[in-house]
């Protein structure tokens, strides 16, 4: 599904993906942790195509297509999905048009039809519904005025109505309380599928309680130094990134 | 001189009209010719040349407008009592005006003026005063007819009073309508004013002049859509006038013609009264839309919010020139200016100069800039959701918007503007 090999990006002058290589299959759920400012978002940013980064090296194809060739939108008709670790307000955008037009700009690049009021009302109520949201939110500006839990889980609401192939959840869990944090899990539970695969960007075990992960992965000064399942998230939370940085720093 | 501003002065009074109303358009005559065609040396002409547009021959213009023609003209929805102006002149044949409560006098002006010119007499030229004015002088002495509006003490209108103004012909026309609004003592209305051309293509010009009188503690909510067609001038003066606690709300929406100057002066004359003016401009290719306020806090215990916001796009032009006036014994004023603006191109241009002149010391008042572009953030945000960059930009310039827009008093309107904002923007050289 996504295949990343050696990718090198720049932000300025300063390199921050130093050859990174990641291979997700459908249907998987990879797991990313590392220390503050190793990349992650940055990852996240390259895969969806936001402005800013240089890449001066590797690849990254998704479904068989040159991912850095297309356009941010391209990626997101293809079936890619970021969850903003920083949600964007968008004062004056209102909710409910903007969700309709992500939609149908999405159905149509699928060859599927847009779809009318009715229907798209009725889908809109179900998935508020999966994640506790209420519809007073429909009539508001995205995201504008929203409290940090509810930015983050109406980005969890944007993927379960665009239904994404592939869903990069940038620490989704940060700022959630932990009834919304539950909410929230359940929600991307519920998106699970054999064909969807998922990388959860988190730096914590907590949120990897409710959603297990296939592979567990440590990014660290912008590549990946040690993989391994689920357990690996288990002995990071207990002995901190130091036991496996200075053997990488070593190699 | 006088023969670039011939058409402009309009011919001479009818016999037979009344010698206050000869005397006060003789001497706007005389004042006219005396200002002559302004250059743009002098202070108040600094962005603009108004030189092209004395330059340009005018018919006087027929108000004959075919039913056909005026139907598309229409805003769907919207639900209102109509009065329609013709090329400056009033067009009962499409009108729609319910039955007229107690207290309530919707009329033609000129029709007044041969009929029962006292009625008309104290508001006429009351509050259009500004002697230097140049255009409003032209519009007394050669403007023919217009919308009366008077409400008694305690009168409201019940349902919203649409003015729609086309400007139509084969040929270029000038139209110089003056409306009166003069509510009473706790008197109600909502007016919506609507500018359009019927003819795309033609340069035809409107020179507008508005008289405002609002008593104690009346209340008027005007909508002020400029739509006219993008070849056409549009002129308007508003002058406005309040007393204590009365309260104003002005929304300008200023779309069309080649170049567009909306003057707006208010003058509170009694305290704890409020003016409200919000306005949207979208300026493109070859278009200037002027914006010029004057608001004179005169006395004391008075609030004013003036808050425009602008689009520019391609070779789009604005001025936007606010003037907040705070008189030495006006104090607890409260005033608010900004001037935001969303520019999509590096080749339009704003001219934005809020000012603030206060002479009391115990005053709350703020003033405000900001010039920018679309932030690269949000559009990623909506790219990132699989909408086409184009269509992200339309919505976020449409969400630019939308504080005004927002305001207007129902759906009907508010589908309407953001429809000509939006397609507006579709037709944008991306650049
Ligand atoms: N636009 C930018 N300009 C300058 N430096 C940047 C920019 N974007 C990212 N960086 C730098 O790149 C490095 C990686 O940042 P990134 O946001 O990818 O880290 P992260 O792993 O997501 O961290 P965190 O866990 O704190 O979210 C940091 O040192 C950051 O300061
Ligand atoms: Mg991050």
């Amino acid at each position: 599904m996504l295949s990343v090999t050696g990718l090198r990006a720049n932000v300025g002058d300063k390199e921050i993906l130093r050859g990174l290589d990641l291979r997700i299959g459908p249907g998987e759920v990879h797991a990313i942790m590392g220390p503050n400012g190793s990349g992650k978002s940055t990852l996240a940013h390259v895969l969806s195509g936001r402005e800013g980064y240089a890449v001066t090296g590797g690849t990254a194809s998704f479904e068989g297509r040159d991912l850095l060739a297309l356009e941010p939108e391209e990626r997101a008709q293809l079936g890619l999905f970021l969850a903003f670790q920083y949600p964007v307000e968008l004062p004056g955008v209102n909710n409910t048009y903007f969700l309709k037009s992500a939609l149908n700009s999405i159905r149509k690049a699928r060859g599927e039809d847009e779809l009318d009021a009715v229907s798209f009302m009725r889908l809109i109520k179900e998935k508020l519904k999966v994640l506790h949201l209420d519809d007073s939110l429909l009539k508001r500006a995205v995201n504008a005025g929203f409290s940090g839990g509810e930015k983050k889980r109406n980005e969890i609401f944007q993927m379960a109505l665009l239904e994404p192939k592939l869903a990069i959840l940038d620490e989704t869990d940060s700022g959630l309380d932990i009834d919304a944090l539950r909410v929230v899990s359940e929600g991307v539970n519920a998106l699970r599928s054999p064909e969807r695969s998922m990388i959860v960007v988190t730096h914590y075990q907590r949120l990897l309680d409710y959603i297990e992960p296939d592979f567990v992965h440590v990014l660290y000064k912008g590549r990946i130094i040690r993989s391994g399942g689920k357990e690996l998230a288990l002995e990071l939370e207990q002995h901190g990134y130091g036991w496996i940085t200075d053997e990488g720093a070593a190699a | 001189m006088s023969g670039e501003l011939a058409t402009w002065l309009g011919a001479a009074t009818p016999n037979g009209s009344p010698a206050w109303l000869e005397a006060w358009r003789t001497s706007a005559r005389e004042r006219a010719t005396a200002l002559g065609v302004p250059g743009s040396k002098q202070e108040a002409w600094r962005y603009t040349n108004p030189r092209r547009l004395f330059e340009q021959a005018f018919d006087e213009g027929a108000a004959v407008l075919a039913a056909e023609a005026l139907a598309p003209l229409l805003v769907e929805g919207l639900e209102a009592d109509r009065v329609v102006l013709v090329n400056g002149r009033y067009a009962p044949e499409h009108g729609r005006l319910g039955a007229l409560p107690e207290g309530v006098r919707i009329d033609s002006l000129a029709r007044l003026l041969a009929e029962d010119p006292e009625a008309v007499r104290p508001h006429l030229g009351a509050l259009a005063d500004d002697p230097a004015a140049l255009f409003p002088a032209l519009n007394a002495a050669g403007g023919a007819d217009g919308l009366v509006v008077l409400l008694a003490p305690g009168a409201r209108l019940e349902r919203p009073l649409e003015l729609l103004h086309v400007t139509t012909g084969e040929r270029p026309t000038l139209a110089q309508p003056r409306h009166l609004i003069v509510l009473g003592e706790g008197a109600e209305a909502r007016l919506v004013e609507r500018y359009v051309g019927a003819e795309p293509s033609i340069a035809h010009a409107t020179n507008a002049v508005l008289e405002i009188d609002l008593a104690a503690e009346a209340r008027l909510d005007h909508e002020r859509i400029q739509h006219d067609s993008a070849e056409s001038f549009h002129l308007s003066t508003l002058y406005l006038h309040q007393q204590a606690r009365s309260r104003y709300q002005g929304l300008n929406i200023g779309l069309g013609g080649r170049w567009a100057r909306t003057d707006i002066n208010t003058r509170f004359a009694g305290p704890g009264a409020e003016c409200v003016l919000h306005g949207l401009y979208l300026s493109g290719d070859g278009q200037l839309i002027d914006y010029h306020l004057d608001v004179d806090h005169a006395v004391p215990d008075c609030t004013s919010v003036e808050l425009f916001k602008g689009i520019l796009y391609g070779q789009g032009r604005a001025v936007f020139d606010g003037r907040v006036f705070v008189a030495q014994d006006a104090q607890r004023t409260d005033a608010a200016m900004s001037n935001r603006n969303l520019m999509l191109s590096e080749r339009a241009e704003i001219d934005t100069k809020p000012q603030l002149e206060i002479n009391a010391d115990d005053v709350k008042c703020s003033h405000g800039t900001t010039v920018g572009q679309i932030d690269p953030q949000m559009l990623f945000y909506l790219r990132a959701r699989g909408i086409p960059e184009a269509s992200a930009r339309r919505m976020l310039c449409l969400g630019f918007a939308e504080e005004i827009i927002g305001r207007l008093g129902d759906e009907a309107l508010r589908a309407e503007i953001a429809a000509l904002v939006g397609d507006r923007l579709e037709a944008a050289p991306l650049d």
